[in-house]
């Protein structure tokens, strides 16, 4: 399989779980185990576009497949547009559905550029986080959107008490 | 130029987007061995033999650690009423009976291998004869107290708390309304995303090291120096990358256990790093919840609103060992009776220990449940009264100098009714319907079928450590440079869960000396390189981490003026001290600072369906001085959201000492199509006198109030009053259908 652009020829195991390969065989910690039932999203990867959790996919399934994952995203140095919303607009705390969350992202701004509010929260519907309450990450989704779009970034609704 | 007041981004921030950041699941090493932790599996169960023989068999086990390879085997962060592992023969010594399990999650042996799957299959392996015990259920089964579940104490009912506070009968003979409820509160998971993972080894210097996510790096030294009969110098912890915590980190998981197979290999002239990953089923199963308990209340007032009385008996399952219980407990029984100035109470309140999960540390540390009844039944009483529920808790709220339940005043700079005035008013003004909170059906309905309502509450809690516990916290500052300071380093032991606590640290550093943020640099977190913060906890980091820097700073600024390159300065900050209650009275002088906040709730039930829907949350939360504004409003949103799965959406099924739904898909976390649709944080800066810049705690306040606000909403929006949550589609239904 293609991860992050670079090609891996690897015999495998056919249980081998997707995230396990990333983790232990390619050393891409990146993408984070949270539940191993398919129901946090932390292992949230991308698969030929699609957005897969990697914890309930096979490796073997991949097999051929172009793989991105959150190490992949930045591209030479410079943060993807979702990166720099979750950084710009606090849309993380403890960080560690962040990935699943940006990729999950990535997968849905790929597909619609312009998603509103409630688009952009069925799209993380699948991701869990406790730390945030969501409302941030929505924000960093709809700056990132934008910057995309080669537009202005709304303005933080965040004005520092005087 | 300087740091405090302004968002700056968080510091961990490039490392969290870009997979950088590294967690305790993360960290590797060469010939890196794997362990599995056995839990007992047994609610209560005296073990009669083990035989690891046949796990020492399977190919790729190392060695199997057990209750024989501990040296102090007990535990407890309060109290030694835990072994650390399980055992028979010779273990350790130990203040309690090691050979009994007294739930599902005791530990019983650590199985080290070459691969995680040799490890389990290790675990699995391992032959154990167990006599089972009667099983100690719930509160209920522990206060008959036909079956102990410690047989060392003469009954489960193992801390019982008073207050006795002017003439009750005096106070009921005053009351011209009285009103009553019995309130059950559940269990909470704290199901941060990143389950409890360790590394062990030993370092360059020899000491036995463990990387792992915790929330007070000194105390976990010291459990594990304590266990494995060391000096703590010889015993090192490190956090890494913290996958969240609110609480559930703060008693050991994995420390003590690696640290002795790291021990148990060494003295076999084995010197691999071994890492340990739980499922997220052993993390459910493994650490302890917020209490499930039973308060009965009782509160009077007289017909102008005046209240006269307050009566209440709670009761808290601690599970099978105390954890925090004694001191949660300490919290919901001074919250029981809200933030109210009331002449006469009477509150009794018992731990009990049975053999379900334990209860412990949990954002709100006891306040939640606190709040739950005292401010269910201010709503309740606001509507017997015919009054509005805003105006009735003005009419008795605590203000500067009011004496507390404990008859001592409470420490200055007493804000809760700027913050219920700040809360109401910006509710009011979102909205041009009526403002007020009662009576029913104050929202008018959606169709027939949606009913909405409208709901408030407010709360108070402790900022630091209470009831007496030594509270403390250092910090180190380094000034580098030759005629101006041209590096500043921050040595701080704080662990940074994902609050943001080492941001507002390297702001506060920055201000404290007088530099921009880009100069300042910073260690964290390490024993070896810190010295001892205190914990991650108690909405207390920023209060108490904030006045050590301060101190630190103007120490090294006396160096540097003296001359010293570089200069350092070491500060223990040590706040006033507390009183434990006092055993007949509960009089004393128990907490320093508070926290205060309040919260207004629009929310829609669907009569056919029972599901409800929260609109619209305002929060009004006094931070004395927002640090990191942004970060405050990330505390608010979290909080709200947390505690809307505490409302609405969790349930922890636990029957006959076992969690029966330890997965994410059967424990419901609020998603991002579950929350609130809007939430609304007001800041107060009311400055705490002895707060750093005039900061208090904020991060557990806003969990607080949330749930008994919504109860008010969907009271207001049905008319039913709901004494038990979560308030989950059947439950509502079910009261709908009455």
């Amino acid at each position: 399989m293609t991860v992050n652009g670079t090609r891996y020829d690897r015999d495998v195991e056919p249980r081998t779980l997707l995230v396990h390969f990333l983790r232990e065989e390619l050393g891409l910690t990146g993408t984070h185990v949270g539940c191993d039932t398919s129901y946090c999203g932390a292992c949230t990867v991308i698969v030929d576009g699609r957005s897969v959790k990697s914890c309930t996919y096979l490796a073997v399934a991949a097999d051929g497949a172009d793989v991105r994952t959150v190490e992949g995203v930045a591209v030479d140095g410079t943060l993807h547009p979702v990166q720099e919303g979750f950084w710009e607009r606090h849309g993380l705390q403890c960080g560690f559905c962040t990935p699943g969350m940006i990729m999950s992202s990535v997968a849905l701004l790929e597909q619609n550029p312009a998603p509103g509010e409630g688009e952009i929260r069925h799209a993380i519907e699948g991701n869990l986080c406790r730390c945030t309450g969501y409302h941030n990450i929505v924000r960093a989704v709809e700056y990132a959107a934008a910057k995309m779009r080669g537009e202005e970034p709304p303005a933080p609704d965040w004005e520092v008490p005087s | 130029m300087n740091g405090v007041g302004r968002s700056v981004p968080r510091v961990d921030a490039v490392a969290k987007v870009t997979g950088a950041a590294r967690y305790p699941a993360d960290v590797a090493g060469p010939e890196l061995l794997h362990a599995k932790v056995v839990f007992s599996g047994r609610p209560h169960a005296r073990m009669v033999a083990m035989d690891v023989a046949p796990a020492l068999a399977v190919p790729g086990v190392v060695d199997v650690v057990t209750a024989a390879d501990v040296p102090v085997n007990e535990y407890g962060l309060t109290m030694f009423d835990q072994p650390v592992l399980v055992g028979v023969g010779a273990t350790g010594r130990s203040a309690v009976p090691s050979d009994v399990s007294r739930w599902e999650g005791d530990q019983i042996a650590v199985v080290i291998a070459e691969t995680p799957r040799a490890a389990a299959e290790g675990a699995a392996a391992l032959r154990v004869d167990w006599e089972d015990l009667p099983i100690v259920a719930d509160l209920e089964a522990a206060l008959r107290d036909e079956v102990l579940v410690h047989d060392e104490t003469a009954t489960n009912v193992y801390v019982h708390d008073r207050i006795r506070k002017g003439d009750i009968a005096a106070g009921w003979a005053q009351a011209d309304v009285v009103v009553e409820g019995t309130y059950r509160l559940p269990h909470q998971e704290h199901a941060f995303l990143q389950p409890e993972a360790a590394v062990s080894y030993l370092d360059t210097d020899g000491r036995v090291t463990v990387e792992i996510a915790g929330q007070w790096a000194h105390e976990d030294q010291a459990q594990i120096a304590h266990a494995l009969d060391l000096p703590p110098e010889q015993v090192r912890v490190i956090y890494t990358a913290i996958g969240g915590a609110f609480g559930g980190r703060e008693d050991m998981s994995l420390q003590i256990v690696m640290a002795l197979a790291t021990r148990k290999l060494a003295a076999r002239g084995i010197d691999r790093p071994i890492r340990c990953v739980w499922s997220r089923e052993e993390s459910i199963v493994g650490h302890h919840k917020r209490h499930r308990g039973l308060v009965h209340a009782k509160l009077g007032a007289t017909s102008d609103g005046t209240i006269v009385a307050v009566e209440a008996d709670a009761y808290l399952d601690a599970g099978a060992y105390n954890y925090t219980t004694n001191k949660v407990l300490g919290n919901l029984h001074l919250t029981v009776s809200g933030p109210y100035e009331i002449p006469n109470a009477r509150i009794d309140s018992y731990g009990v220990y049975t053999n379900a999960v334990p209860g412990g540390a949990f954002r709100g540390f006891g306040s939640p449940q606190g709040a739950f009844v005292a401010e269910n039944q201010m709503n309740k009483l606001a509507e017997v009264l015919g009054m509005d529920p805003v105006e009735l808790r003005m009419r008795n709220v605590i203000r500067e100098g009011s004496i507390g339940p404990t008859q001592v005043p409470f420490p200055p700079g007493v804000s809760m009714p700027e913050v219920i005035e700040a809360c109401a008013q910006a509710a009011a003004d979102g909205t041009d319907e009526a403002a007020a909170f009662s009576p029913i059906a104050s929202l008018p309905s959606v169709g027939a079928r949606i009913r909405r309502g409208r709901g408030f509450a407010c709360a108070f809690k402790n900022v630091g450590f209470s009831f007496g516990f030594p509270e403390r916290c250092e910090a180190t500052i380094e000034l580098h440079g030759d005629e101006e300071i041209e590096r500043v380093v921050l040595h701080h032991a704080g662990a940074d869960v994902g609050q943001g606590a080492h941001t507002v640290f390297r702001q506060m550093a920055a201000d404290a000396v007088g530099v921009d943020l880009d100069k300042v640099d910073t260690v964290y977190s390490d024993t070896a390189t810190t010295g001892d913060s205190g914990s991650a906890s108690a909405s207390r980091l920023t209060f108490m981490a904030g006045n050590a820097i301060l101190g630190a700073a103007e120490e090294a600024d006396k160096r540097w003026r003296d001359g010293d390159r570089p200069a350092v300065g070491e500060f223990r900050y040590v706040p006033p001290p507390t009183d434990p209650y006092d055993p007949d009275t509960g009089r004393g002088a128990i907490n320093f600072a508070y926290g205060y906040v309040a919260e207004a709730v629009d929310a829609a039930v669907d009569l056919d369906t029972g599901h409800i829907r929260v609109h619209r949350v305002v929060c009004a939360v006094d931070v004395g001085k927002a640090v990191n504004p942004k970060l405050v409003e990330g505390q608010v949103h979290g909080a709200v959201v947390q505690a809307h799965g505490y409302a609405l959406t969790e349930r922890l099924v636990v029957v006959d000492g076992r969690i029966v739904n330890p997965r994410l898909s059967g424990y419901l976390v609020p998603g991002a199509l579950d929350i609130p649709d809007r939430i609304e944080t007001v800041i107060v800066e009311h400055p705490d006198p002895r707060g750093p810049w005039g900061a208090r705690g904020m991060a557990e306040m806003p969990f607080i109030p949330y749930a008994p606000a919504v109860v008010a909403a969907i009271h207001d929006a049905t008319g039913i009053w709901f004494d038990e949550i979560p308030l989950t589609p059947d439950r509502v239904l079910a009261a709908l259908r009455a």
